[in-house]
């Protein structure tokens, strides 16, 4: 929901900031409109100019110089000069028309001063003895006939134009926020719904309002994610119980043939070539075995059905179990296994599930002896390196090449590829020790061994 | 080694295949064991546990008419003897479960015939090992009922810890115990750091047991892992 306030903000901003933007711009409107209309607001100008230029000639009349005359004539205007004494008109245009008084009254002139004559707007200026008037055009000018405002008005001005501008502002704020409020109630739901598809869990919004045809869809969204999920978990459910049922049946019937064929590689009444194909019975059984279990750890793990306890348990120890467990059972001493860690490092926390940790290290070494029936030495040791601590498991057995390191570190498994393929790439005795350091957050390095074999370093994270 | 008279114990086999029943039974006749008798239902099971008074059970957990886990139960409460569950189900909680109820060991199908002799053996050495109070070593004699060694005639009595981790080195005889379960056994549930008490420990088991601690031959060092008991004489 933190992106809905930020919206409305930005909103708010840029309505705002919208507002501030048409003030000035009619502003500046108003300005050019008032800039254009000025040469038509100079008829003053010009009555103060005539008075000034009307003068009296030799032969004691009042002349115009020429120019002036002119543009008068060429705007149509008329104009008259009355006398301060007389109150008569003692000079006028050739162009006056015939309506207009000769005789003023100071009343006349005061009216005259203000509006029009006849409906000519009129414009005075003082001359030396007497009012020069100019008559425009009719409905050339637009006059104001009570050319008077409040003295607090003028005074208030610009504080009533702010306040007004304010209140208008806020007026705009209070209608946006309202309309606004009422979108959001009615967004929120359909927000929350969308938040929460993502983490996988059943989504229900109220199918009312002005969006109730996207609460409808959220809704049919999650309920079509919902039977995905339930159908992929029961699929894999089903898939890793598979496993698990077959690899249960198994068991039993593997047990008497190893059990027999046990014996029988013992069995001092058998000749020498019957034990050692016994032998070989008892030691293709194991790897049955060991597929078994590997096969099921592998499709929990794959389908997060195997439960993680993880605790605090020291590395060490868990190791060094493993590897004596190994010793213990390796009556021939076919394998031997040098134990290589630093005496020093005897207790390492680290945060794991001990029997699955167990379980990796037991297959690493178990590879190495798979891979090399003939025997071999087998390496263990737990390093500590930058918070991070590594157990590695080389032999120097015959070991692999280049190109098969590459597939082993990178390759799917056949287990969970997706595409078809026949290539055998490795068993699941790796795959496992890959999705075990996975599940602790650590990696599985495979490469060639110093010792001339190969080798598989398990890294893991340390504990706080 | 001198555990013949173990193989003398009463063992009840209760598994509801006739077949693997069979396997079992011959495993544990060539291995020497005499007095052997199989069941193949809780019932059956049940009715030998009064008739036979075994004096160890092999279970399998799933049974027609019942489970392993409650027949384990059922059997606790008729007598004290040791119990081993074998079975198909190799689940750690089935596990932990079996243990939980006061299982002795737990087996996983399918396994070979040394791995259930060894853990017979054992289970028979750790229960009935009053029987035989008398561990020969290459030189001296341990008796865990006295808590004591008798070396050249003389009574070294062992401490508490002695006795304990003897006891664990004695159950694995052979085998190599790590340093880390000696602790355990002698510590409790937070072994870690007692390694170097462990190390003072031993020197002092050596010095009672060994003729020249300096060159033990019964209590060997797995360097780096752990110790070895190694019981009998040449």
């Amino acid at each position: 929901m933190r992106s809905v306030p930020k919206l409305i903000r930005r909103y708010i901003g840029i309505l705002m900031l919208s507002c501030v933007l048409l003030v000035i711009l009619n502003i500046i409107l108003l300005a050019v409109f008032v800039a254009n209309q000025t040469p038509n607001a100079s008829p003053w100008k010009t009555a103060e100019e005539v008075a000034k230029t009307l003068k009296l000639a030799d032969n004691g009349e009042y002349e115009l110089p020429d120019s002036i005359a002119l543009e008068l004539k060429n705007s149509n205007v008329w104009a008259i000069y009355i006398d301060n004494g007389t109150k008569q008109v003692i000079w006028k245009t050739d162009n006056l028309p015939k309506t207009i008084p000769i005789l003023y009254t100071l009343s006349d002139i005061a009216s005259l001063t203000r509006g029009y004559i006849e409906g000519y707007p009129t414009f005075t200026g003082e001359a030396e003895n007497g009012l020069v008037v100019l008559g425009y055009p009719k409905d050339s000018f637009w006059k104001h006939m009570w050319p008077s405002w409040d003295y607090y008005f003028i005074a208030n001005l610009p504080k009533t134009v702010l306040t007004v501008f304010v209140i208008n502002a806020a007026l705009i704020f209070i209608i946006y926020m309202a309309a606004n409020s009422k979108l959001i109630r009615s967004i929120r739901p359909i927000v929350n719904g969308i938040q929460s598809l993502p983490t996988g869990e059943p989504v229900y919004v109220k199918e009312k309002g002005l969006l109730s045809e996207l609460a409808m869809n959220i809704n049919k969204t999650s309920e079509i994610l919902q039977s995905q999920k339930d159908q992929l978990r029961r699929k894999e459910t089903a898939r890793a119980n598979w496993i698990a049922g077959v690899s249960h049946d198994i068991r039993t019937p593997l047990s008497m043939v190893m059990g027999y064929a046990g014996q029988l590689k013992d069995d001092p009444h058998i000749t020498q070539d019957a034990r050692q194909k016994a032998k070989v019975i008892v030691k293709q059984s194991e790897r049955i075995k060991n597929l078994i279990n590997d096969l099921n750890l592998a499709s929990k793990l794959e389908y997060n059905m195997q439960p993680i306890n993880s605790k605090r348990e020291n590395l060490i120890a868990i190791v060094r179990q493993v590897v004596v467990d190994f010793i213990n059972m390796d009556i021939d001493n076919t394998h031997p296994i040098e134990w290589e860690t630093d005496e020093s490092l005897t207790v390492y926390p680290v945060n794991v599930d001990k029997t699955l940790i167990k379980r990796a290290v037991s297959n690493l070494i178990q590879n190495c002896i798979n891979h090399n029936e003939q025997g071999c030495k087998i390496y263990v040791s737990v390093a500590v390196d930058n918070g991070k601590c590594t157990v590695t498991v080389a032999d120097d057995g015959t070991g692999v090449t280049d190109e098969q390191i590459e597939k082993l570190n990178n390759a799917p498994h056949y287990m969970f590829c997706d595409e078809n393929t026949t290539e055998q790439r490795h068993g699941l005795g790796l795959l496992i020790v890959k999705q075990i350091a996975a599940v602790h957050g650590g990696t599985t390095v495979i490469e060639h061994s110093p010792y001339g074999g190969f080798s598989v370093k398990l890294t893991l994270p340390c504990c706080e | 080694m001198d555990f013949e008279y173990l193989k003398n114990k009463r063992l009840l086999i209760v598994d509801d295949e006739q077949a693997l029943l069979d396997m079992v039974v011959s495993i544990l006749k060539e291995e020497g064991f005499k007095d052997i008798v199989t069941a193949k239902t809780v019932k059956e099971a049940l009715a030998l546990a009064d008739s036979f008074q075994p004096e160890l059970a092999i279970l399998d957990v799933m049974l027609p008419d019942g489970n392993g886990f409650s027949l384990m139960e059922q059997l606790k409460n008729k007598g004290e003897y040791p119990i081993l569950i074998l079975t198909a189900r190799g689940e750690d909680e089935d596990k932990f479960k079996g243990f939980g109820l006061g299982a002795d060991d737990y087996i996983v199908k399918p396994f070979l015939p040394k791995e259930l002799i060894f853990r017979i053996m054992a289970i028979l050495r750790r229960s009935y090992k009053g029987e035989n109070p008398l561990i020969k070593l290459q030189n001296c004699e341990i008796d865990f009922d006295r808590a004591e060694v008798i070396k050249n005639g003389e009574h070294i009595p062992l401490t508490a810890k002695e006795y304990d981790i003897l006891t664990v080195l004695y159950r694995n005889a052979g085998r190599i115990v790590t340093i880390d379960s000696l602790c355990e056994a002698a510590w409790g549930d937070n072994p870690f750091g007692y390694e170097n008490s462990l190390m003072a420990h031993i020197r002092r088991i050596r010095e009672k047991i060994e003729l020249n601690p300096s060159r033990p031959v019964s209590l060997v060092t797995v360097k780096g892992l752990g110790y070895k008991l190694i019981i009998g004489r040449k």
